[in-house]
C-alpha cells in the first residue's frame, strides 16, 4: 500500500443553485519521499485538492489513506491532531502572524500540539539557519522582505516533523532568483530530510523540477 | 529564550491596537466603577443604618409623639435636635406588659466657653443606674463610671473638635465640666455627643441657659422580655400613652431606608444601562476583531490548532482585558466611593463605613462582573471565530 492514497476523491460546491465539481473523481497514490508537483489555471481544483489532502476541507466523497487510514472519517478534533503532527502547510501569500517575531512564528505550531517545546531557542534557530535566515530570528514579519517572509513558514512548516508538506503556489509573489532559492529548499528538505512534498504552482518550469509532474484541469488529474 | 504560549499571544494581540484595547479596558472600568460606587452607597447606609439600631440595643425607643424623626436624626444622622416628654412616661411604659428594663436619655444641644470657639455640639444625659447604651461603652474606654462634673467625648466630637479633649475643662451652660475622655467609635450617631450623668442636669436647669425644664426627659430604651413580639407591645405602648410614638429596632431608619430604595433602583437602572452598553460596545469590537484576524485564524486552524485552542486564545485576551478594566474599575470606584461620600447628605450625616470585608467582597463582586460582561460580550464572536472554514477565510482577499 502506498503511502498516501486517495481514492475516488470528489469535491461539489453549490454557488447560486448550481453545482461546480472543484475536484472530480480524483485517485492518486504518492510514495513516502515523493516531491511532486501539480500545474493547473486558477478554479482548476488544484487548492481544493491540497486542502482535502490537508485535512482543513471535508470531500462530498472519495477517501484520502494515510498509511491506511482515512482521514476523511476524522472528526475535527482528529483532523486538526493530524494536521498538526503530519501535515506542513505552506501558503500562496505571507502567512505568518504580524504579531509575532521570526523565531515566534516558527515555534507557533507548537502551541497547538501538545508536547511539543514552545519555549526553546535552538530549535527555533536551527530551523531558521537551515532555511539560511538564522540572524532574523527577532525580526518581525514587517522587517522581512517576500522570500525571507517565505523562508520563515518554511522554517515553522518543519516545526513539527511533518510527513507531508503541502505548498499552495509559496512563490506566486516572489522574483525569479527568490523562487529558485525557495525551490532549492523545498528539494534539500525532500531530499535530506525524506519528507513528502506536493507543490501547486502556475510555473511550468517549476513543475518540472519534481519527481512527478501533474495538471489539473476543471477538477481532474492528469500526468503530464 | 523564546517563550511562546496561548497567553502572550493574547497579550501581543491586546498590544497590537493599543486605543482600541484602551477604548475597551476604559469602558470596563466605567462600568465596574460604577458598580462599585453603587454597592459600597448601598451598602455602607444599610449597614450603618443596622449596625446603628442593634448598637443602641434596645428593642423598642419611646419618644415624644410628632419626634420619631427627631430622634432618627439624633441617633443615626448626628443631627442637632432637642425633644422632650415628661419623666412620668417612664413609669407608664415599665408597666406595660412585655417590658424588661429600659433606661432614658435627655438630649441638650450645644457647648459654649471651651477654651477655644467650637461648633455646637450635642450633649446626652443619662441615668448611669439604669443605662445599657452608654455604660458599656463607658467602660470600654474610662474602666469607671463619670462622676457629677465629669462628662466624655464621643469619637466624632473629638475629631469634629478637632482637640485633645482629655483633661481639658469645658464650661457647659455655665457649669464648668471635667472632659475625662474619649469613647471609642460606635458607628452611631451617638459618636458625635459629649455624655455626662442625669445629676448634672440639676445644675444646667438652674443655669436658666436651656429650654430643659425639671423632670423632662428626651427618650426612653427598653428591652422587652424573652417571647414578646416588639411590634405588638409597641402598639400596646401607643395606644396606651397616647403622649408617645414607638420604634422598634428593626423600623430604626425606615426614611433612609424608603430614600435607600429609590436611590437603589436609579443606580440599578444606570448600571444595567451601562452594562448593556459594555457588553455591546465589546460585542462590537470582537465582531471586528473576528473580521479582521479571520485569515490568521484559518492559518492557526492549518497549523493544527482545534476549535478549542481558537476559543482559549480569544478567551484568553478577553479575560486579560475585562480583569484589566475591573481592576481599574475597581480602584476608580473605592477611590470615587471615599472622594464624594462627604457631598452626598445621605452619607454625610451618618456614621458610614465598610469594613475591610465589605470592601474586599465589593471589589470581587466588581472583578467578577466586570469579566463576566467582558466575556458575555465577546462570546458571540468568538463562537463565529472557531467556527470559521479554514479554507474559505485562508482564500479571503
Amino acid at each position: 500500500m502506498s503511502f498516501l492514497h486517495i481514492e475516488n476523491l470528489t469535491k461539489k460546491y453549490i454557488v447560486d443553485h448550481e453545482t461546480f465539481l472543484g475536484v472530480d473523481n480524483i485517485s492518486l497514490s504518492i510514495n513516502r519521499g515523493e516531491f511532486l508537483s501539480i500545474v493547473g489555471h486558477s478554479g482548476s481544483g488544484k487548492t481544493t485538492l491540497i486542502s482535502i489532502i490537508g485535512g482543513i476541507l471535508k470531500p462530498t466523497s472519495g477517501r484520502v489513506l494515510l498509511e491506511g487510514v482515512d482521514i476523511c472519517a476524522f472528526d475535527d478534533n482528529r483532523l486538526s491532531e493530524y494536521r498538526s503532527r503530519r501535515i506542513g502547510f505552506m501558503f500562496q501569500f505571507a502567512s505568518l502572524l504580524p504579531i509575532l517575531t521570526a523565531k515566534e512564528n516558527v515555534l507557533l505550531p507548537g502551541i497547538f500540539k501538545p508536547g511539543q517545546k514552545t519555549d526553546n531557542d535552538t530549535v527555533a534557530r536551527d530551523l531558521l539557519e537551515m532555511v539560511g535566515i538564522g540572524e532574523k530570528l527577532d525580526s518581525y514579519p514587517s522587517q522581512l522582505s517576500g522570500g525571507q517572509q517565505r523562508r520563515v513558514a518554511i522554517a515553522r512548516a518543519l516545526l513539527n516533523n511533518p510527513d507531508i508538506i503541502l505548498a499552495d503556489e509559496p512563490t506566486g509573489d516572489l522574483d525569479e532568483e527568490t523562487e529558485a532559492e525557495i525551490l532549492q529548499l523545498f528539494e534539500k528538505i525532500n531530499r535530506e530530510q525524506g519528507v513528502t512534498i506536493i507543490l501547486i504552482t502556475h510555473n511550468l518550469e517549476l513543475a518540472g523540477t519534481a519527481q512527478k509532474k501533474y495538471r489539473m484541469s476543471k477538477g481532474c488529474l492528469v500526468d503530464i | 529564550m523564546a517563550q511562546i504560549s496561548f497567553f502572550s499571544v493574547a497579550l501581543k494581540n491586546l498590544k497590537r491596537k493599543t486605543f482600541r484595547t484602551g477604548v475597551l479596558v476604559f469602558a470596563i472600568a466605567l462600568l465596574v466603577s460604577l458598580l462599585i460606587f453603587a454597592i459600597s452607597f448601598t451598602v455602607s447606609v444599610a449597614s450603618s443604618l443596622k449596625k446603628s439600631s442593634e448598637r443602641l440595643g434596645a428593642d423598642l425607643v419611646v419618644v415624644p409623639v410628632g419626634a420619631r424623626g427627631f430622634a432618627e436624626e439624633f441617633l443615626l444622622e448626628s443631627k442637632n435636635t432637642s425633644f422632650y416628654m415628661p419623666g412620668s412616661i417612664i413609669d407608664k411604659v415599665e408597666k406595660i406588659e412585655g417590658i424588661e428594663n429600659l433606661t432614658y436619655h435627655t438630649y441638650l444641644s450645644s457647648i459654649s466657653g471651651l477654651c477655644c470657639d467650637i461648633m455646637p455640639t450635642r450633649i446626652v444625659a443619662y441615668n448611669p443606674a439604669t443605662d445599657f447604651i452608654i455604660n458599656p461603652w463607658l467602660q470600654e474606654s474610662l474602666g469607671r463610671p463619670l462622676q457629677p462634673g465629669e462628662a466624655i467625648a464621643g469619637s466624632g466630637t473629638s475629631e469634629n473638635l478637632g482637640l485633645g479633649l482629655l483633661d481639658i475643662e469645658a464650661t457647659i451652660f455655665d457649669n464648668r465640666f471635667k472632659i475625662v475622655g474619649v469613647l471609642e467609635q460606635t458607628g452611631t450617631g451617638l459618636d458625635h455627643a459629649l455624655f455626662m450623668t442625669e445629676e448634672n442636669l440639676k445644675n444646667i436647669i438652674a443655669s436658666g441657659k436651656s429650654p430643659l425644664k425639671k423632670g423632662d426627659i428626651s427618650i426612653i430604651f427598653t428591652k422587652l422580655k424573652k417571647g414578646y413580639d416588639p411590634d405588638f407591645v409597641g402598639r400596646v405602648l401607643e395606644g396606651q400613652i397616647p403622649e408617645v410614638d414607638v420604634v422598634a429596632r428593626s423600623d430604626m431608619g425606615e426614611k433612609f431606608i424608603s430614600t435607600l430604595a429609590d436611590i437603589n433602583k436609579i443606580f440599578l437602572l444606570t448600571t444595567v444601562l451601562a452594562s448593556v452598553l459594555t457588553t455591546f460596545l465589546v460585542w462590537a469590537i470582537f465582531s471586528a476583531i473576528a473580521n479582521e484576524r479571520s485569515k490568521e485564524i484559518g492559518i492557526m486552524r492549518a497549523l493544527g490548532a482545534k476549535e478549542s485552542h481558537i476559543v482559549k486564545l480569544y478567551l484568553m485576551e478577553v479575560l486579560v482585558l475585562g480583569l484589566l478594566g475591573s481592576l481599574v474599575g475597581v480602584l476608580a470606584g473605592t477611590y470615587l466611593s471615599a472622594m464624594l461620600a462627604g457631598s452626598f447628605s445621605l452619607l454625610k450625616n451618618i456614621s458610614a463605613g465598610l469594613t475591610g470585608g465589605q470592601q474586599t467582597t465589593i471589589a470581587l463582586i466588581g472583578l467578577l462582573i466586570g469579566t463576566a460582561i467582558c466575556v458575555t460580550g465577546a462570546m458571540m464572536p468568538i463562537n463565529r471565530i472557531k467556527k470559521m472554514e479554514p479554507l474559505l477565510v485562508i482564500k479571503e482577499e
